[in-house]
């Protein structure tokens, strides 16, 4: 069994490392701080930490300000809320003034399976990336979470990243090269290319081996960054494999499927199927149980992909 | 309170004239133009770029100035006058207005001029990107102050009540707001619209000190803007009565002239308003 990990926390420590290299980095909290792994922030650099109250589009409006004076704001509260809600104080004050803001959008995707759809970030992915020049990145596991939010401060420019709630298994080497716009080849195989990103990444990572089992040579990409996608990667996938499955805990209209579909319908048509949450609001229960209504868990994702290839 | 000397005063009107006179030239190159609340703001942005705020027109970003943030951006005609007025770029650049890919859009951006701070439009975003400014300023740069302009039907937009608090809450009293209140909006009079009316009573609710003044008189917009903040520990509010499209006789105060599809005949009346205005200051 892989190691779990806190994405929260594990978002948390990472800030408050972030954060005693770099005196720029502030931290805004929507009533939201504990909930968004930022209490060690707040207790060391109580000066660096402003609490605004459930205000979301304000507090949007001031990261810009905060970036405009030399600060790298982070942003960081309940998913649905930070991309949503104030879409258009993301588009205009932090896209469109090109503003140092990174975003988080944490307990992402399903992860409050239990409070229902008000809750649930499924259209994030989709509506964040048509904002010219922001990055999104979708860590696939703890590493990921805490090189994307050291990337995201290196990085000078609007960044939203996607975090989960639940426990999430260590998939990736703590060593490794993480690069924004860069996806990773996590197993090699030839019949098929899954590509997965976020909180499904270990559920697909099953897949992969249950279709080893079988026979079946499965290339798994972890796509941690949905922009700048990694085109080189998929083409090469698209080419090499000749059939693309993407995985993801969002809907498939501009997600990452979405987003693969447009790449490869306009440089190299090659069959695909994406599987995520389709047109619906998702029900309310236990994190996996909902996966698994939704098909989306490892036995579940081989079986499409098995399909598939017929 | 400060006040200006006579020679200061007409000194500034002479400014003001100018600057009405570069919102019509942008008109004129463009044929149309968001002219009613250029003009109702001209005299408040006339005293905070040639009175009050420390900017260098040779050194845009110039780390230790003043910060001016346009709410209601579809003044902008207002702010590029200003600007040009003070020197940020040349007064050619007006005649670009409303030509393709030109730096001065109907909307401010900050990527294309310098001097502009915030790229605004889209109503009730500017208060909360001047408080994010100003929290950032107090940590770093505590001399700089930060200005905005906003208008009065923004305040229908529910951002600005986020903002307002915020900034309150956070005792950010390196600000200073103008609520460009000239009464009118696209349908008609902002009480008849959607009233948030008494707005120096709400502003004070929310934290905020509150003065309330003629905002085409530009010595009460100089004596009471100079020194902010008003009560410590508060954020500053002018609540600015103006006349809509002022300096234009044929356009005051009327509905209609929020924004206009100018005619040849109108522009040069307009002119001739604005060369009699200039005329009158002794």
């Amino acid at each position: 069994m892989d190691e779990l990990r806190d994405p929260r926390k594990t978002f948390g420590e990472a800030l408050l490392e972030a954060a005693q290299n770099n005196p720029n980095i502030v931290a805004l909290s929507a009533d939201s701080s504990s909930g968004s792994g930022m209490t060690p922030f707040k207790e060391k650099f109580p000066e660096r930490h402003f609490e605004f109250g459930i205000m979301e589009q304000g507090i949007m409006g001031f990261a810009s300000g905060l970036a405009t004076t030399g600060k790298i704001p982070f942003f960081a509260a309940i998913a649905p809320f930070v991309t949503a809600r104030p879409f258009e104080m993301f588009r205009n004050d932090v896209g469109y003034m090109r503003q140092n803001v990174k975003v988080v959008g944490r307990s992402a995707g399903l992860t409050y399976s239990d409070l229902g759809a008000t809750h649930q970030s499924l259209d994030d992915i989709a509506i964040i990336r048509t904002i010219p020049g922001v990055t999104v990145i979708n860590p696939g596991d703890p590493v990921d979470i805490v090189k994307a939010v050291h990337a995201a401060v290196a990085h000078v420019g609007p960044v939203y990243i996607k975090v989960g709630s639940p426990k999430m298994p260590v998939l990736m080497d703590e060593n490794y090269p993480f690069q924004i716009g860069k996806g990773v080849v996590m197993e090699d195989g030839d019949d098929v290319t899954i590509i997965a990103t976020g909180t499904l990444l270990s559920k697909a990572a099953a897949a992969t081996k249950i279709l080893k089992s079988k026979g079946i040579a499965a290339r798994l990409i972890n796509m941690h960054t949905i922009k700048p996608l990694d085109r080189e990667l998929v083409l090469k996938a698209a080419q090499e494999t000749g059939k693309i499955v993407t995985v993801e805990e969002g809907y498939l209209a501009g997600g990452l499927g979405g987003c693969i579909a447009e790449l490869l319908a306009t440089e190299l048509p090659t069959p695909m199927r994406m599987i995520g949450v389709d047109d619906q609001y998702a029900p309310t229960g236990p994190y996996e149980e909902l996966l698994s209504s939704l098909g989306l868990q490892g036995e579940q994702i081989a079986e499409t992909v098995e399909k598939f290839l017929g | 309170m400060p006040k200006l000397n006579y020679e200061e005063e007409k000194e500034l009107a002479k400014i003001a004239v100018r600057i009405r006179q570069n919102v019509l030239r942008m008109i004129k190159a463009g044929r149309a133009g968001h002219v009613g609340g250029a003009l109702s703001c001209t005299d408040i942005m006339t005293v905070l770029y040639f009175k009050i705020m420390r900017v260098d027109p040779q050194n845009p970003q110039w780390r230790e100035r003043d910060r001016f943030v346009l709410s209601a951006g579809h003044k902008c005609l207002a702010l590029y006058g200003t600007l040009a007025e003070k020197g940020f770029f040349e007064k050619s650049l007006l005649d670009t207005y409303g030509a393709m890919s030109t730096r001065l859009g109907g909307h401010p951006d900050m990527h294309k001029l310098p001097g502009v701070e915030t790229n605004t439009g889209a109503l009730g975003h500017g208060l909360s990107i001047a408080g994010g400014m100003a929290l950032g300023l107090r940590m770093d740069n505590p001399a700089a102050k930060v200005y905005v302009v906003m208008g009065d039907g923004e305040l229908a937009e529910g951002s600005n009540w986020e903002a307002a608090a915020a900034i309150s809450h956070h005792k950010l009293d390196n600000l200073l707001a103008f609520i460009d209140r000239n009464g009118l909006q696209i349908c008609g009079r902002t009480v008849d619209v959607m009233s948030y009316e008494p707005l120096d009573k709400r502003w004070e609710t929310f934290g905020w000190s509150v003065r309330v003044i003629d905002g085409n008189d530009l010595q009460k917009i100089y004596k009471n803007a100079t020194d902010i903040p008003f009560e410590k520990g508060k954020p500053s509010m002018i609540i600015a009565d103006t006349v809509k499209a002022k300096g234009l006789p044929f356009a005051e105060d009327k509905v209609n002239f929020h924004y206009w599809k100018a005619t040849d005949e109108e522009l040069e009346i307009a002119e001739q308003a604005l060369q009699q205005i200039e005329e009158g200051i002794k």
